[in-house]
């Protein structure tokens, strides 16, 4: 099976996953939820040996291609995701997981970018800032899906509108999953950024290559630090974060994958 | 004879009227009731919910003007107004007082359809009814037939599946902001009943830590040895305030006792960790404004009842097959009540019956000598064919009055074998024409 269609077949899986989850969450089954993960987890398989033969390829496709680097970052949101759970209890984030692994996997499934010419600049620099840059964005991913679906949760409690079994995560473990999320994914986009940096120095021979994208994601790492801050320095409640986290993933999205979609 | 209740509940009273009506010892209350000639037994069954008198009378009326004069006079505070006991008193009787106490045990009269604790709150009072001499066979029968009612739902329907009750829903409401309960402290503001069902649940659900505080630090110090908790005083409320993850209030008091302000601070101590307060208590023991307070989450006694009316709505199918279970069982110790009202018609028959069997043995032996065995005989056939005759009548009759019909083959009996016609005795009217 080639690369395309083990993408294919692991953005069925993903959709699969999503109308489970979306199924556990309407009829309050977590069973329905721990279905959704499962399959979340098989597609992420299916999506992991998609990558191992896209490697295979001669000449590899660049994960500097726009499809291919948002694919990564669909493929690693769902790693962070499955990996948060050994540590928090919140299954039900799945409901958004779910459809974001799918929405980031379906364009990558209609075809494989041709490979092109390798990027200029160093290839060391430039595997590592994709390679950051896009785990950062899973986990900010993370973290924002976490934060929305604190606030839904948060706004039905607070309105005394809630079911007396509700299949979504706590607001503890929505919280501590975005604070983690936030966290490590706030460090891989530093780093990222300082990779990215690197990158345009030995390219361009200049620190900074200015240009929207560059600017963009400048604002939403500035925006980051005041929220991490905010979580970790300041003592904020978790209702603002959750809706820092939500807001600052908006912000992050247009800036590295709205700009480049748009150019 | 008659099965009457009278009572008020959740629905018909206002939590601050029911207060009124609280009692904390059923025994003088149950001792004057019976020593009263209208009234051969009673129940009395008070819990934070309802108050109930059920009396099984021979005088119905006579018995239902003593009962709302126990209402009135002896079981509220004197400053209730009639005026405002009236609306809330509700009046049942025979079928409908029996169907009343049938559903009561199996909570599908409840606040939480399905709850568990009220068959042990029905069974504590049935206890203390036949302890002191008020609950005789007719209520110990029916109540009997109330547990058994209540069994067959437990076991036939999926009702106590998913057992519910205040203090779960409260766990389960906190389950969905905490992500587990062991690592929390629960602060229970009261030493009432609900509080002490509470506080056994939260036990069951394993907080880590239990405080119960009260005006009456003594109350609480016995409630809290009782359950593994620490009892505390009122005053110390702020203190205890911020060390709690979920508070649970049901004290008296005419103002709140958490106001906003003391909450926010409460908040500002624990890090704005977030703070789950139920307040069950009317008039309510917590400011509504602290619901807006971010990081606190209030629900009061009608929030928990929006609940419990989704958790009925929930269970609607599961309340149909228990409301049949109860139709049968109503009808079943109905039946058994009909057999009971048979019993002096049963025995006026069969002394008829003796009496004619005498008085023609003695007619027609008259002067006819009879050694020992021939008399024993004669004695022993007659008494044969006068109980062969009556079996299959009174059988009948027994198996009739378990269906509406029942009382009408009674009737026909007593005027068919005249047995309420003072004069009318064997030897009255000509023998039948063979």
């Amino acid at each position: 099976m080639g690369a395309l269609e083990l993408h294919q077949w692991a953005a069925g899986a993903y959709l699969g996953a999503s109308l489970a989850a979306v199924v556990g969450l309407g009829v309050r089954a977590r069973r329905w939820l721990g279905f959704g993960v499962w399959l979340l987890a098989f597609a992420a398989l299916l999506h992991g040996l998609a990558f191992v033969e896209l490697h295979r390829l001669e000449p590899t496709p660049a994960l500097t291609e726009l499809p291919l680097a948002v694919s990564l970052a669909a493929w690693l949101l769902v790693l962070s995701f499955l990996a948060l759970q050994l540590r928090v209890p919140a299954r039900g984030l799945v409901v958004v997981v779910a459809p974001a692994a799918f929405l980031g996997t379906v364009f990558e499934s209609f075809a494989v970018p041709a490979p092109g010419p390798p990027p200029p600049g160093s290839a060391l620099w430039s595997h590592l800032h994709v390679l950051l840059a896009s785990g950062g964005l899973a986990l900010l991913g993370v973290a924002g899906a976490a934060g929305l679906l604190y606030l839904v949760h948060h706004r039905a409690i607070k309105r005394h509108r809630v079911a007396r079994q509700s299949a979504l995560p706590s607001l503890e473990s929505l919280d501590r999953a975005n604070a983690l999320a936030l966290a490590l994914g706030f460090l891989l986009l530093s780093l990222g950024v300082v990779t990215g940096v690197l990158w345009v120095e030995t390219r361009e021979g200049r620190l900074w290559p200015g240009g929207l994208h560059a600017n963009a994601t400048l604002v939403a790492w500035l925006a980051y630090s005041a929220l991490v801050f905010a979580r970790f320095g300041a003592g904020g409640s978790a209702r603002h974060v959750a809706a820092g986290s939500a807001a600052g993933f908006a912000l992050l999205l247009v800036a590295v994958v709205g700009i480049g979609v748009a150019r | 004879m008659s099965v009457l209740l009278l009572g008020m509940n959740h629905r018909t009273a206002s939590i601050e009227l029911r207060e009124r009506y609280a009692v904390e010892d059923a025994r003088p209350v149950l001792g004057k009731l019976v020593a009263s000639p209208e009234v051969d037994e009673a129940v009395l069954l008070a819990t934070c919910n309802r108050v109930e008198v059920v009396v099984w009378t021979r005088t119905l009326d006579a018995a239902r003007l003593r009962v709302r004069s126990l209402f009135e006079r002896e079981l509220g505070e004197a400053t209730t107004p009639p005026s405002a006991l009236a609306p809330a008193l509700y009046e049942l009787v025979d079928g409908a007082a029996i169907r009343h106490v049938l559903r009561v045990a199996c909570a599908l009269d409840s606040l939480v359809v399905g709850e568990p604790q009220i068959l042990g709150q029905v069974k504590d009072a049935v206890r203390v009814a036949t302890a002191c001499g008020a609950c005789g066979p007719v209520l110990g029968r029916l109540y009997s037939r109330a547990f058994a009612t209540a069994k067959r739902v437990r076991n036939e329907t999926s009702l106590a599946e998913r057992p519910v009750s205040v203090a779960r829903v409260a766990v389960d409401l906190a389950r969905q902001i905490f992500e587990g309960l062991e690592d929390k402290a629960a602060l229970l503001v009261g030493a009432g009943d609900m509080i002490e069902l509470a506080l056994d649940s939260l036990r069951k659900h394993g907080l880590g830590a239990v405080r119960v505080a009260n005006r009456t630090p003594a109350r609480a110090a016995a409630l809290a040895a009782r359950f593994g908790a620490t009892a505390h005083g009122i005053d110390e409320l702020p203190e205890l305030l911020h060390r709690s993850d979920l508070v649970l209030t049901c004290i008296g008091g005419a103002t709140p006792l958490l106001t906003a302000p003391l909450v926010r601070e409460a908040l500002r101590e624990r890090g704005h960790r977030p703070l789950f307060a139920i307040d069950i208590g009317v008039p309510r023991n917590v400011d509504p404004a602290v619901n807006e307070l971010d990081n606190v989450y209030l629900y009061d006694v009608d929030d928990l009842a929006s609940l419990a009316e989704a958790n009925a709505r929930e269970r609607q199918a599961e309340a149909e097959r228990a409301e049949t279970i109860v139709a049968a069982e109503q009808q079943r110790f109905e039946g058994w009540l009909g057999a009971l009202a048979a019993v002096p018609t049963i025995r006026a028959l069969r002394a008829r019956a003796e009496e004619i069997r005498r008085s023609e043995l003695e007619r027609g032996l008259a002067g006819v000598p009879l050694d020992a065995r021939s008399a024993a005989a004669v004695e022993a056939v007659t008494r044969g064919i006068v109980n062969k005759l009556l079996h299959a009548p009174l059988t009948r009759l027994r198996e009739e009055l378990e269906g509406e019909a029942g009382l009408g083959h009674l009737e026909a009996a007593r005027t068919l074998f005249a047995l309420d016609d003072e004069g009318a005795g064997p030897d009255e009217g000509p023998d039948p024409e063979p």
